[in-house]
């Protein structure tokens, strides 16, 4: 018996050291910046827009933003406990400093692409063409597009949003605000007033892109903050996946992220959006680490239009991030599928939105918490159907797995149906790591912290396996450097 | 989000503080600090009030304290026929009887004469002198919402139930209420029930109305204390008019070993919103809640449960289904809470609705928050029909269709009233639910069946 | 002699695909006929059709029990009129009892037919009686319809409904599937026993295993949605001996 307490105590001691793992990407890019000083009021939001070179009707829409940005307090409904942020102490322009933009790879700044391989971004061509189109995205400015003329062939547009709002102005103009508007919340509306870059995808009508769209999100100067904004409309029966991972350098204060990203699906077409999110979280104590305040959502216009959103979430001290579904068109389909991890003092509060308005739409929510060292992780979602759509059917599983006994896990799901032709199914389940499970691994030979990678990696396969293959590799090395300590 | 109609409150907290010595005339000495400290509490709460995100309408506190209804602070009696009350209830359980009309407690001869030892049943003007220190204990915990401040300013009478040690009482204690008032009228309705070490008690409350189509709120508070060992079942059905609204608060503290089943059902009223607040502070205790609820016409139904595990071994079942017709709305808002120091814990939440008319609308949100892991915790939602495949099976051999609808209704139901342990109520309850859904007893008023000639069962 | 059962020219499909292609049956009293052929053939569908299950959609054609114009009425009203489906797959409905799920059903027939409802002794009586057609345990008619039974159970439970209601025409679906050799015999010896000469049985199978013990006057072989074949009961011993390949070619190359 008491052989057995020790093995108990020494398997939490390996659970405490396997989820004690490092910050692999907590490096800073030696990198000349040109930053606005901190501060926001009109006269940034005007700076910010000059910069840039924005029309008219930009900077009236960020103007417009802005007003209505002071008049709102932010959210506090969320399970999470975040310490009052001072806006004003934020600097919202950050870019690196450059003369012309880079023509080749060969003038871009040599300590980025230095920070781009250390990240294992394949921006380089030679890398790229392992499938891959890159927009990075170093602190607020969209650094390079690969595979730019590849994609232009078939009419496709990826490129920085700066760039779309020159080239494509009509685009950009017709669908920015459509999806998540600037009053939509309170960092929805600070993006809308300051955002900086960020990325532009279009794919025309009958286009499947032939590759995976990427973009990587890195926030590198202290004291900045980053504000991007993503737009991919998918025409008619076009079909679109993207890719967005996200690292910063370790810091000792908070760094906020506050983006957008709006996805239009039209008529039968569909957007595949994976997020693998590592920013920096913070220490053991919880000093440091980013605040990814994001709005995420997507509108399926068209019927039998389909949006499946992937997210595997590591990082930041802070997550408030709910990447939805408005499945407007008849026979549209939305997909959540989610693993979150939280360790140390992290907090999370993810989830989705499935609003059902057309008829015989369908949503699956799969979603996969896992709370280590003194973390909180919350599930929230919402199912709605509305009361003309017909044939709804939802399907939710939502599953905790707690590895200590000083963390969190929490549901908070809320179903509302108004039409009686709906079936929506809700489960979800909290429970410990299976000690059978771990002793069964042991008496196999294999070592407990392994053990525990197993289990991990099994229990958020049905996720793992939505990314696309280049991700779910970067992804499980992810898990295993947040929970498998020295192994990773 | 609206904004919250502070109106609603403050005609609550004038008609306290402008009335007070007409209360400090009718309430026994016992809740005078309660009436003060309630009026205190309102103030403060109703500007503090904020509608929870996404709430009913017709269930948000300041909607259901919104009219203008009278209190019946002088307290003049009202007359109430029992037997009549008794044609849809749950009648002759060969029980212990009180009736309470509106909140004047009044027992029965038969209550009076076979009160076994160790059991206590009075009003809270008649607490015997040992008990009165237990009851002042119970009245001083109160509730947190502004709907408890509005029930405190203004209780001036309720309910003591008390078990002795070690006591079991063999008969049900069955508490009949019912509404009877020519004018709009609130009753705040108190409750207290203390099951003592080792104690069992099982009780029973029903509601009923005789003036059918006067607007009536209830605001009933009920406080559970389950010592170590003790066994409470609590049995909670509503059975009144549309015009009968009612807003109840549950709160039961259990501790070490101890058991506690509550059934809720809302067979017919008004807009009713029913809260239970639970919370285990006792190791190997076992908490069971379950409820049914058929709404139909333009009835609301909001059940909201939060239950605390605040100890080890604890184990906890909740089962709620909803059947909604026509323009009914339901809700259930379930919160299990495992604190840090709740290691094994076993709990399991199950909520089932079906939605049976296309204007009808349900809103579920059980939720987890779970702070151990020594844990097994799973919840499960499910809104939607009645099996199309089971349907045409029944009418293939001849059942109408909407006699099949209502006999799988039925049976979704099942599984509610069988979880009651009380043999004779588990019974009338099927007849009550069977009797609900071919719309004989939708409304006590239109209620065409005479109940009363229905065979008793012991 | 009078036709009881008449399907005349019956089109019918699911999800806009039509399977049933023109069938034409006439049953007498009396006459047990049965309804072989491969799978996919149509024979589920056609007695879903007769019985008015919701997912077929009827394209053209009619059927008509007694006189009466079945396609027009409802699946319990078909009931009522004397119709009886044995399902493939029989349902399970937790929490409701068997025991009121037949007095439903045997009074909702007899208000049908302006009958007075039959008193629970009655009622309690019958059913004893008709268990032992099929030899059912009291303790299934107490537990809910069909669920937890096992296979053989639940046709078993079939057939003793069938001897609850008194069908005129009672259409065996697959009935042997999944059945072993000592319940097929139990099943089709209430089968047997229920038969007069004033109802007749329809025995849908895909293997010629239960014709031995429920005799055939005509066996129908249904392919792609019509009878292509119609014989007597040395039909279905050579479809044993020979398989259905040659019903196949010999129709394909038509």
């Amino acid at each position: 018996m008491k052989e057995t307490k020790e093995k108990t105590e020494d398997g939490q001691d390996v659970i405490a050291r396997a989820t004690s793992g490092e910050y692999k990407y907590g490096f800073t890019s030696d990198i000349d910046t040109d930053i606005i000083p901190a501060g926001l009021n009109e006269d940034v939001v005007r700076r910010i827009s000059q910069l840039k070179g924005e029309p008219e009707w930009l900077l009236e829409f960020r103007l417009k933003a802005f007003r209505y940005w002071l008049t709102l307090e932010p959210p506090t409904w969320a399970h999470l406990d975040i310490p009052p942020i001072d806006f004003q102490a934020i600097s919202y322009y950050a870019a690196p400093k450059k003369k012309e933009g880079p023509k080749s790879l060969d003038e871009v700044d040599p300590q980025l692409l230095d920070t781009f391989n250390r990240l294992g971004i394949p921006l380089e061509e030679q890398k790229a063409l392992s499938g891959m189109a890159v927009d990075a995205v170093l602190d607020s400015v969209s650094v390079r597009t690969t595979h730019r003329e590849r994609l232009a062939e078939m009419g496709i547009v990826f490129c920085s949003f700066s760039e779309a709002v020159r080239e494509y102005p009509d685009l950009v103009r017709k669908y920015l605000g459509k999806v998540v508007s600037y009053r939509d919340n309170f960092y929805a509306a600070l993006n809308s007033a300051v955002f900086s870059d960020g990325s532009f995808v279009y794919i025309p009508k009958g286009v499947r892109c032939p590759m995976e769209l990427s973009t990587y999100f890195r926030i590198n100067s202290a004291g900045t903050g980053q504000f991007e904004r993503t737009l991919i409309v998918a025409d008619d029966e076009a079909y679109v996946s993207y890719l967005e991972g996200c690292t910063a350098p370790m810091r000792d204060e908070n760094q906020l992220h506050a983006a957008i990203v709006e996805i239009i699906v039209e008529e039968r077409a569909e957007v595949k959006y994976s997020t693998v999110q590592n920013w920096y979280a913070g220490d053991a104590e919880g000093r440091g680490g980013v605040y990814n305040f994001v709005t995420k959502r997507g509108l399926c216009r068209g019927d039998y239009s389909k949006l499946s959103w992937t997210q595997v979430e590591t990082g930041s001290a802070i997550t408030w991030k709910y990447p939805s579904c408005i499945l407007a068109g008849e026979g549209s389909v939305g997909e959540f599928y989610s693993v979150a991890v939280t360790n140390n003092r992290q907090q999370a509060d993810t989830g989705t939105k499935m609003i059902h308005i057309g008829s015989n739409t369908s949503s699956t929510i799969v979603s996969k918490g896992i709370s280590a060292g003194h973390s909180q992780n919350s599930y929230r979602g919402l199912v709605k159907v509305a009361p003309q759509a017909e044939g709804v059917r939802n399907y939710t599983q939502c599953d905790s797995l707690l590895l200590s006994g000083t963390c969190g896990a929490h549901t908070f799901p809320v179903i509302d149906v108004a039409n009686n032709s709906a079936v929506v199914e809700h489960e979800a389940t909290t429970s410990k790591i299976s000690e059978d499970q771990i002793f069964y691994c042991n008496q196999r030979g294999i070592p407990t912290e392994e053990a525990i990678a197993l289990i991990v990696n099994g229990y958020a396969k049905e996720v793992m396996n939505k990314l696309p293959m280049e991700f779910a590799v970067e992804a499980q090395k992810l898990l295993a450097i947040t929970l498998e300590g020295s192994v990773g | 989000m609206s904004s919250s109609d502070s109106g609603a409150f403050a005609q609550y907290l004038d008609l306290a503080r402008s009335n007070a010595d007409v209360l400090a005339k009718g309430r026994p000495a016992l809740l005078g600090d309660l009436n003060a400290a309630g009026a205190n509490r309102l103030e403060a709460l109703a500007a503090a009030y904020r509608p929870a995100a996404g709430e009913i309408n017709a269930c948000r506190l300041d909607t259901l304290l919104a009219p203008d209804y009278g209190v019946n602070i002088a307290r003049v009696p009202m007359q109430a026929d029992v037997a009549a009350s008794f044609r849809c209830g749950v009648p002759q359980l060969n029980s212990l009887l009180a009736v309470v009309v509106n909140d004047i407690f009044r027992p029965t001869d038969t209550l009076l004469r076979n009160m076994p030892d160790g059991l206590t049943v009075c009003s809270l003007r008649d607490i015997p002198a040992q008990f009165t220190d237990d009851a002042a204990a119970m009245l001083s915990d109160t509730g947190a919402s502004v709907a408890d401040a509005v029930a405190d300013a203004l209780t001036t009478d309720g309910v003591y139930i008390r078990v002795a040690p070690h006591t079991e009482v063999e008969k049900a204690v069955q508490i009949v209420n019912i509404f009877n008032s020519p004018v709009a009228m609130l009753t705040p309705r108190r409750v207290l029930i203390h099951a003592c070490e080792g104690a069992k008690v099982r009780v029973l409350l029903c509601d009923h109305t005789q003036s059918p189509a006067t607007a009536h709120l209830s605001l009933q508070q009920i406080q559970i204390r389950v010592d170590a060992g003790a066994d409470v079942e609590f049995y909670d059905i509503e059975e009144s008019s549309a015009a009968t609204h009612r807003l109840s608060t549950l709160r039961a503290v259990q501790q070490r070993d101890s058991r506690l089943t509550v059934n809720s059902d809302y067979l017919s009223g008004g807009t009713t919103r029913n809260e239970f607040d639970i919370r285990v502070d006792g190791n190997g205790a076992y908490t069971s809640l379950s409820g049914l609820a058929i709404i139909s016409g333009e009835q609301v139904c909001s059940n909201n449960v939060v239950l605390r595990h605040n100890a080890e071994h604890c184990t906890s079942r909740q089962l709620f289904k909803n059947a909604l017709y026509d323009n009914a709305r339901g809700a259930f808002g379930g919160r299990i809470i495992v604190d840090e120091a709740a290691r094994y814990t076993d709990a399991a939440q199950t909520n089932r609705n079906i939605l049976e008319s296309a204007d009808a609308r349900m809103e579920a949100s059980p939720q987890l928050e779970i702070y151990c892991d020594e844990v097994k915790c799973s919840h499960g939602a499910t809104t939607g029909q009645l099996d199309e495949r089971a349907l045409f099976y029944m009418q293939t051999r001849g059942i109408p269709r909407d006699e099949a609808k209502r006999m799988l209704t039925q049976a979704f139901m099942v599984d509610v009233i069988d979880n009651i342990s009380f043999e004779v109520l588990r019974q009338r309850l099927h007849i009550l639910v069977e009797k609900r859904l071919s719309g004989a007893s939708a409304d006590c008023s239109t209620c065409a069946t005479a109940c009363h000639t229905q065979p008793t069962e012991e | 002699m009078e036709d009881l059962l008449k399907v005349e020219n019956l089109r019918a499909g699911i999800d806009g695909k039509e399977i049933l292609r023109g069938i034409n049956l006439t049953v007498h009293p009396g006459e047990v006929h049965a309804i072989m052929g491969p799978n996919g053939s149509g024979k589920s569908t056609l007695s879903g059709v007769l019985a008015g299950d919701p997912r077929f959609t009827v394209l053209g054609g009619s059927a008509s029990l007694g006189g009466a114009d079945l396609l027009a009425l409802s699946p319990e009203d078909r009931s009522h009129e004397g119709l009886f489906l044995s399902f493939q797959y029989p349902v399970e409905i937790p929490g409701v009892t068997m025991v009121n799920f037949m007095r439903a059903a045997i009074n909702a027939k007899r208000k049908y037919l302006g009958e007075e409802p039959m008193s629970a002794a009655e009622f309690l009586k019958v059913m004893r009686q008709k268990r032992a057609v099929v030899e059912l345990d009291n303790k299934l008619a107490s537990r809910s319809v069909n669920e937890g039974f096992s296979g053989g159970e639940k046709k078993r439970n079939e057939i003793f409904q069938m001897a609850m209601l008194e069908p005129k025409v009672a259409i065996l679906d697959e009935t042997d599937s999944g059945l072993d050799i000592d319940a097929l015999r139990i099943v089709a010896g209430g089968v047997n026993k229920l038969k007069t000469d004033r109802n007749a049985t329809i025995v849908i199978t895909h293997y010629q295993r239960l014709l031995d013990y429920i005799k055939p006057d005509f066996v129908h072989i249904l392919y792609k949605g019509r009878i292509v074949h119609t014989g007597g009961p040395e039909l279905a011993l050579e479809l044993e001996e020979k398989g259905y390949d040659w019903i196949k070619q010999e129709v394909d190359n038509e």
